[in-house]
This record gives structure tokens, sequence and C-alpha cells, in this order.
């Protein structure tokens, strides 16, 4: 199988490049991982990508499969086209290779405060939900923070620095539909701070379209506009799509 | 590029050429309303092959930015916000625009 | 000049309110041009200068700039990040938008005697 892969060491490279890889896969080779890390270990070491538990959980082996975003280890690698061309997540800084640095997308995530914010005394025991409150949950805490959506994202390529982005704001959306959370008010207007934060986004839905859990984040981002309204009945769950696997 | 970032920049590109096209509008608007010397000078410019390429251009935009609008405010109140409904009416923002200019082409070129 | 400071979800609101009303206004001015085709100057002038007529006319060009600006700027935040070539851009922006807003009063003015 032919793959083409994008190749930068900036310790030695003056400019990034491709370069080709050819190998027969063997029946053990099931997804994309697979065969890169066998590329790695058999034909080139300094082959460099990130990854951990291999199995589409912890989001760290995210790169760009024949120009669209997805995991590597849940990737068919008999359905790619070939040749196959890997390429780091666009519009991130590159470390090495398909490794991306990552340190303005974690930025943005801390900006919308990821955690339950409530100073209310501790119960008890925890603090309880209902099954209906924790539904509302749904479609947004499965988020695995991989990057995909935000690198293929043109709002956070114009301005990666002062827009959230879509993974940041669908977990905003997640802690804004939090029955836990007490701060869901200072929580919809900084958003709403300024031009940037949340208003870049154009609905331009890349972001649902390469997201390798399902989850909708453009449509998480209508629904905080329709909060910051005060629509009622828009802080449900969101739905997940099938992801698909043909590239 | 997913249909729908099609439709979305296809939506910006619109407006630009919409936008562009306003001072245009309100000079013929101005002068239609002057005399009807200044009427018939207006419909004559119909007659002009530039004007209607321009025009055709601008019902293109009009078409494509009514209807990427309207998939918009749709899907702001969760109608067709899914992916699979998204991706349709994207599709047709998209053919609908470039089929209603192709309509207007055929009747006027 | 409440509309060069809209931001955010007044922007995004007044973006949606301002195209429901230019959709409303070009179906029916469509609609009427279709069933009822002006036929000559008389008729035309007469069509644009019933008073419901101007002032539904003069709103939708009010909707319309101001959705312009609105549009315009985002495109203008978007790609433009030289903030002094911003700070050219988007007041003359402003001033143009202002002055067709002007032309516009002037002829419905004129019309409406």
């Amino acid at each position: 199988m032919h793959f083409s892969i994008f190749r930068y060491n900036p310790e030695h490279d003056d400019k990034p490049y491709m370069q080709d890889f050819r190998i027969d896969l063997e029946s053990s080779d099931l997804m994309l991982l697979d065969v890169i890390l066998r590329i790695k270990n058999v034909q080139d070491d300094s082959l460099t990508i990130r990854r951990s538990c291999r199995e589409g959980i912890c989001g760290s082996d995210a790169i760009n499969i024949n120009g669209r975003n997805g995991l590597a280890c849940v990737t068919n690698v008999r359905k790619l086209r070939e040749p196959v061309e890997l390429r780091p997540l666009p519009s991130f800084p590159v470390v090495r290779d398909l490794v991306v640095d990552m340190s303005r997308f974690w930025k943005q995530y801390h900006s919308i405060r990821p955690y339950l914010v409530n100073d209310e005394p501790p119960p008890e025991k925890e603090r309880l939900q209902s099954p209906a409150e924790r539904e509302r949950l749904d479609g947004s805490y499965e988020c695995i923070m991989c990057g995909c959506c935000t690198s293929q994202c043109p709002s956070s390529w114009w301005n990666p620095d002062t827009f959230v982005g879509p993974a940041g704001l669908l977990q905003a959306y997640r802690f804004i539909s939090d029955s836990r959370d007490r701060a869901t008010g200072e929580r919809l207007q900084d958003l709403n701070r300024d031009p940037y934060r949340l208003f870049r986004c154009r609905t331009i839905m890349n972001c649902t379209e390469v997201c390798p859990m399902g989850l909708s984040p453009s449509r998480a981002i209508e629904r905080i506009r329709l909060r910051m309204l005060d629509v009622e009945g828009h802080g449900g769950g969101l739905a997940r799509h099938r992801v698909p696997t043909v590239r | 590029m997913p249909v729908g970032a099609l439709a979305s920049i296809g939506h910006r590109l619109s407006g630009v050429v919409l936008a562009t096209g306003v001072p245009f509008g309100i000079y013929l608007l101005d002068r239609s309303l002057r005399s009807p010397q200044a009427y018939r000078w207006v419909l004559g410019l119909c007659d002009d092959i530039a004007f209607r390429i321009a025009a055709i251009v601008f019902v293109w935009a009009l078409s494509h930015h009514l209807l990427a609008g309207t998939r918009h405010l749709l899907s702001d109140v969760d109608i067709g916000s899914q992916l699979p409904a998204a991706r349709r009416s994207a599709w047709i923002a998209n053919i609908g625009g470039v089929a209603i200019a192709l309509l207007a082409a055929g009747a006027w070129l | 000049m409440a509309v060069i400071t809209l931001t955010g979800l007044r922007a995004w609101l007044v973006q949606r309110a301002t195209a429901v009303y230019m959709l409303a206004f070009i179906v029916l001015f469509l609609a009427r041009f279709v069933i009822a085709p002006p036929r000559s100057y008389d008729e035309w002038h007469g069509l644009m200068s019933g008073a419901g007529m101007i002032a539904a006319t003069v709103l939708f060009f009010a909707a319309l700039l101001t959705h312009a600006w609105v549009g315009l700027r985002d495109v203008v935040l978007d790609y433009v990040h030289v903030v002094a070539l911003r700070a050219v851009l988007l007041p003359l922006l402003a001033l143009g938008l202002v002055a067709l807003g002007t032309w516009i009063v002037r002829i419905f003015w004129t019309i409406g005697g």
C-alpha cells in the first residue's frame, strides 16, 4: 500500500516535505495507526506520531487523512484511497512530522472554565442529578478533545487566538447545560463579551463533518445563542450521528 | 470540501457580490423614478449584453444568498441542524442558486 | 452610532431580523411584479410613490444597509488582521453605507413630494 507522509524535523529540515512509503498490508493491519506504527518500526524509526490508547478514546492520534481530519486508530486502512496522504492537523503549529503543538487549543479550552462552578456548601454525598438533567449532557460530554474540529474550522483559522473554536464551545455548552453548575449567566456573558469568542462561528459545520465521535459542535453553538436569548426548550442533549468511515 | 463549507463560502461570496451591486441598484432605482425618458433609458440597458451578464451573476448571488440564509435561519431553530439534513439543505442551496441563474440565463441570453 | 457598536448577540440578532424582513419584502415585491408588472413610467412611479410602499421600501433599504454592515464587517474581521488597515476600512465602509442611506432617503423624499 502506498503512503505519502508529511515529514518535518525543525532540527535539520529547512522546510517540510512529503515522503513516500510502500508497505504490504498484513492481516493484523486493521486500522491506519497499525500501519503507521509498522512503517515506523520496520522502515523509518524517525517517523513521529503521537498516540496513546489506540482505540479512539484518548484523542492523541488525530491527523489529516486524505484531506480530512480523523483518528488514525479508528480509521479502517483498507478503505482509504491511495496514495494515502497523511499530514499533521492543519492550522496547528507542527512540532515534528505528524505531531502538532496543541497549546493554543488548550488555552482556548481553559478559557471557558471547563469545570463545575458551584460555591454552595457540598451536600453529605455527591451533588445529584435527575436522569433528565443528566441527559442534557449527552452529545457534549463524550468529546475526547482530539482537535479534529478546531483544526478544520475556517473561523479558527482566521482568528485562532480570539475565537474559542468548536471544541471549546462544545465544552462551554456542556457546562452551561449542567444542572449542578451555578455560573450559567457568567458563562453566557463571557462568550458574548466581544465579536470573537463565540460569534466568529458562521455555522460552516466542518466541525460536525469531521468529529470522530459523531458530535455536533455547530449545534451546540446555535443552542448557546438561543440560551443567550432565553429561548426555552433549547437546553437539551445533542443527538449524535454516524461517523463516515470512507475517505 | 464538504458541501456545507461550499454553501458557506458561497454565502459569503454572494453577499459581497450583492453588496457591490447595491450602489448600482440604487442608481437605477433613482434614474427610473425621475422622468419617463430616464425610465426608458434604464429599460434600454437590458439590451446591453454586459448588463444582462451582470444581472445573471446578481441573480445567482441573490438566490444563493436567500437559500443559504433561509437554511441558517431554520438551522438556528433546530430545523435541519443535524448533519444529514444540513448536507441535504446545503446541496439544495448550492444547486438551487445555480439552477435559478441558469433559468435567468436561458431567458435573457 | 448604535449600529457601529453592534457586536456579539445583538449583531447576530439584527442580522436575522433584517434577513427575515428583506426576505418577506423581496418575495412580496417579486410577486407584485409577476402578477401585475408596471407597463409604463406612470404605473411604475405610481406604484413606488404610495405612502405604504415608500415606508416599506425605505425600511427595506435600512435593513439592507444594516445587514450589509454586519456581514461585511465580519468579512473584514476574518481576513484583515493589520490593525491600521482595519481602522481605515471599517470607517470607510460605514461612511459608504451611510451615504447610500442618505441617497435612498433623498429619492423617496423627492418622490413623496
